[in-house]
């Protein structure tokens, strides 16, 4: 695949997944309900594993996700390798979440789960995309 | 090594150490992964109270026109029916419509996890959170007096209420704030004579208040007391 057609491919990405991020850092901070499927929605939103230092676990993703997408903006070296390093310290940082909603908090968010699923395709895209460098 | 290599190399190291800080941290300040599953009904008593004032043991808008004052004791069977079953209905109907304020009066007899399981409540009421604690220990009570009110379960249930720290709920079991809020439930249960649970009282807020004998444990066992307070 072309560099330009991945880079079109980590912005939608990313995109969707920042919208995603920002739905769930909203709801966050507003203590309001969030559509869910899972039923599992609130009380991982609720757990003490929704913030790290005070802040919202689903702004960091937000954060992330902007970063990603600022990344496929720029056709440089130091873009490229901060895309795919981006992407994959979310997709490990997301791996141990599934781990905690799982194993710990007995709760899944489909919102979360399909953040994960966006990082994973983000982790093969932006590495990709280095191999094309 | 090739300049693709390289950067491969890069990217997948500060990827990993990058996430790896994010989990690190995560596992230090949720203090390890001890497993504490969600205790039952965090969803919906965070939903049912969320948004409604809460002060020490006082549910609901200080200003409202009637006052419920509940004496209950955490361990007793039949206090875990009426929060299931009448609480959330009156809560609903009255309490976020500002007409009645509840106001919780712990009692402790039915054995020594009574009054840990109370205390525990009683110091998350310095958080702004006590009915949270209150209503997940009624939503996972377990048989009097068999151990239930482990530090494991009031841990889970500190971590499951939005802007609660567990911790801090738990180091201020024994404090001077909680010794008052015991110490102040007792001298109104004796006042009132109250000598079994859960027995409820009514009345205009301010005046004094009538203890209402109720035939159910829903709703409807309270609402015409408060309805004819509520025209008083």
């Amino acid at each position: 695949m072309s560099e330009s057609r991945l880079r079109t491919a980590i912005a939608v990405l990313s995109i969707v997944g920042a919208g995603i991020a920002a739905y769930l850092t909203v709801a966050h901070l507003t203590h309001t309900s969030v559509a869910c499927v899972t039923g599992g929605c609130e009380t991982v939103q609720n757990s003490r594993y929704s913030e790290l230092f005070g802040i919202p676990v689903a702004a960091i993703g937000l954060a992330g996700y902007v970063l990603l997408a600022a990344s496929a903006g720029f056709r440089s070296d130091l873009a490229r390798t901060a895309g795919a390093a981006a992407a994959l310290a979310g997709f490990v940082f997301a791996v141990y979440l599934i781990y905690v909603q799982i194993g710990v908090i007995g709760a899944v968010c489909q919102w979360c789960i399909t953040s994960d699923v966006l990082l994973a395709l983000l982790v093969a895209a932006t590495f990709l995309r280095l191999r094309e460098a | 090594m090739s300049r693709r290599r390289l950067l491969l190399i890069v990217a997948a190291a500060a990827g990993v150490a990058a996430g790896g800080v994010l989990v690190g941290a995560m596992v230090l300040t949720t203090g390890g992964s001890s497993k504490t599953a969600a205790p039952v009904g965090s969803e919906h008593v965070a939903a049912m109270l969320r948004g409604i004032p809460q002060e020490g043991t006082v549910l609901g808008s200080r200003k409202a026109p009637v006052t419920l004052v509940e004496f209950a004791d955490p361990q007793c069977p039949y206090c875990a029916d009426w929060a299931r079953v009448a609480l959330p209905v009156l809560v609903r109907d009255y309490v976020r419509a500002g007409k009645v304020q509840i106001v919780y009066s712990g009692m402790h007899f039915v054995g020594p996890e009574s009054e840990t399981a109370l205390r525990t409540a009683l110091s998350a009421a310095a958080q702004g959170r006590f009915w949270n604690v209150l209503e997940l220990l009624y939503e996972n009570q377990g048989t009097e007096n068999t151990g239930w009110v482990t530090d494991s379960l009031l841990r889970s249930i500190g971590g499951a209420v939005p802007g609660l720290s567990a911790q801090k709920m738990l180091d201020g079991r024994n404090s001077a704030a909680v010794e008052q809020l015991l110490a102040a439930a007792d001298a109104l249960a004796q006042q009132a004579g109250v000598n079994s649970t859960p027995t409820f009282a009514v009345g205009r807020t301010g005046s004094t208040l009538r203890i209402v004998h109720v035939s159910s444990l829903g709703a409807t066992g309270l609402e015409p007391a408060i309805d004819a307070a509520l025209k008083e």
